[in-house]
């Protein structure tokens, strides 16, 4: 190895390396040094299964995955009849200091003295780069390697709510009731509704105006890819200059 | 001695029963307003506002929707299975103003009759937010 092109190669910087990647590096770490892996404490002997832990990093995204969960929200038809929420409580056990979903209003001005009330539904992105997973230092959320749902393993969760400073959505609560006392979220309703062979979260099926549209976006005969791909439609996602790659796309119809 | 204090009662109770019945009145949408006031539906879903003055500004009377596409009665309207939006587009209620020619459609705009949830708590809140800020 010579030191004059390690000098040339690109320093990845800190964005490129999750929380996940530095605890394989800690543990390969602790594999070469002998502690793990059956060594003894001074061996340098078992590197080559060091190695086999420390794996190739993945690249910043791996999708679309299959199938790949997405919503579509169709603003303009947003009444803020809220029923989505009261739907999502009772579904998912949300607690009233916390939410999975919201509303938010805004008054758009026409000009002309003219104003328009505007109902923007948010929930989590699950998004392709998820801010949230890489700051997790115990990789309690996770995106799911299948369906590319970000979920979370509560028992891992150790409360630093990194993950809630880290969401460019605000779509994640600590719930601090006894016994649960992690930090929670949307799930796409995978627990209580998908994995049981629904097809629509409990905001979506509840919704009357059909302004929340839940599917897979590698469904080509989806309703929610036919939406997103209509050449005749303006599609945008929150905050995009995050560049978490979010998964809820809305339009107006 | 104890008939003023019968009086005290009797002034108490007055201040009351006007009390309930100011609340009363405000509950039925202004039903003393001379033009109906603001009326906020809540079914079937929450929240949708009809104001009267906005109407009567247009150069409606009472007689253009009362007593035949909407009855006086509060909830009236609201009582009946059939107040939806595919009502409104066969013209029944709103739908008969509201329906692209005399006024925009029942199926554009949504959110100008549609204040929802927000609205209805700002508009039947009595400034108990403004004050819990204060403290």
């Amino acid at each position: 190895m010579k030191i004059s092109n390690l000098e040339r190669q690109k320093n990845e910087g800190p964005d490129a390396l999750p929380s996940e990647e530095r605890r394989k590096f800690l543990k390969f770490g602790l594999g070469v040094t002998g502690v793990f892996l059956g060594g003894s404490v001074l061996s340098l002997t078992s590197t080559r299964n060091a190695l086999g832990e420390m794996g190739p990093v993945p690249p910043a995204g791996k999708f679309p995955y299959e199938p790949h969960y997405s919503m579509v929200i169709r603003q303009n038809r947003c009444i803020d009849c809220e029923r989505c929420k009261e739907a999502c409580v009772r579904t998912n056990n949300v607690p009233s200091f916390g939410y999975r979903t919201t509303i938010l209003e805004l008054e758009k001005d026409l000009g002309r003295g003219e104003k328009e009330r505007v109902f923007m539904p948010v929930l989590c992105n699950h998004c392709n780069r998820p801010p949230c997973v890489r700051v997790c230092p115990t990789s309690a959320t996770y995106k799911d390697k299948t369906n590319g749902i970000v979920m979370m393993n509560q028992k891992k969760c150790i409360g630093c709510k990194t993950c809630m400073a880290a969401c460019p959505y605000n779509a994640r609560y600590f719930d601090e009731r006894k016994g649960i006392r992690a930090v929670d979220k949307c799930n796409f309703c995978f627990d209580t509704r998908i994995s049981k062979g629904e097809s629509k979260t409990a905001c979506a099926a509840a919704c009357p105006a059909q302004a929340r549209i839940f599917g897979d976006l590698t469904d080509y005969s989806s309703e929610l890819y036919k939406l997103v791909h209509a050449p005749e439609k303006v599609v945008w996602v929150l905050r995009p200059e995050t560049g978490a790659l979010p998964n809820v796309f809305y339009m107006n119809d | 001695m104890k008939r003023r204090i019968f009086s005290l009662e009797l002034i108490l109770a007055l201040v009351a029963l006007v009390g309930i019945m100011a609340v009363g009145v405000g509950q039925a949408m202004g039903e003393g307003d001379e033009d109906g006031g603001k009326i906020i539906f809540t079914k079937p879903v929450k929240a949708v506002v009809f104001d009267h003055a906005n109407h009567l500004a247009q150069g409606l009377d009472c007689e253009s929707c009362h007593d035949e596409i909407f009855q006086m009665e509060t909830g009236s309207a609201e009582a009946g299975d059939d107040f939806t939006m595919a009502s409104l587009y066969e013209g029944k209620y709103c739908g008969a103003c509201h329906d692209g020619e005399t006024a925009f459609a029942s199926n554009t705009r949504c959110t100008v009759c549609h204040i929802g949830v927000k609205g209805y708590n700002k508009e039947t809140s009595t400034g108990t937010e403004e004050k819990k800020g204060h403290e």
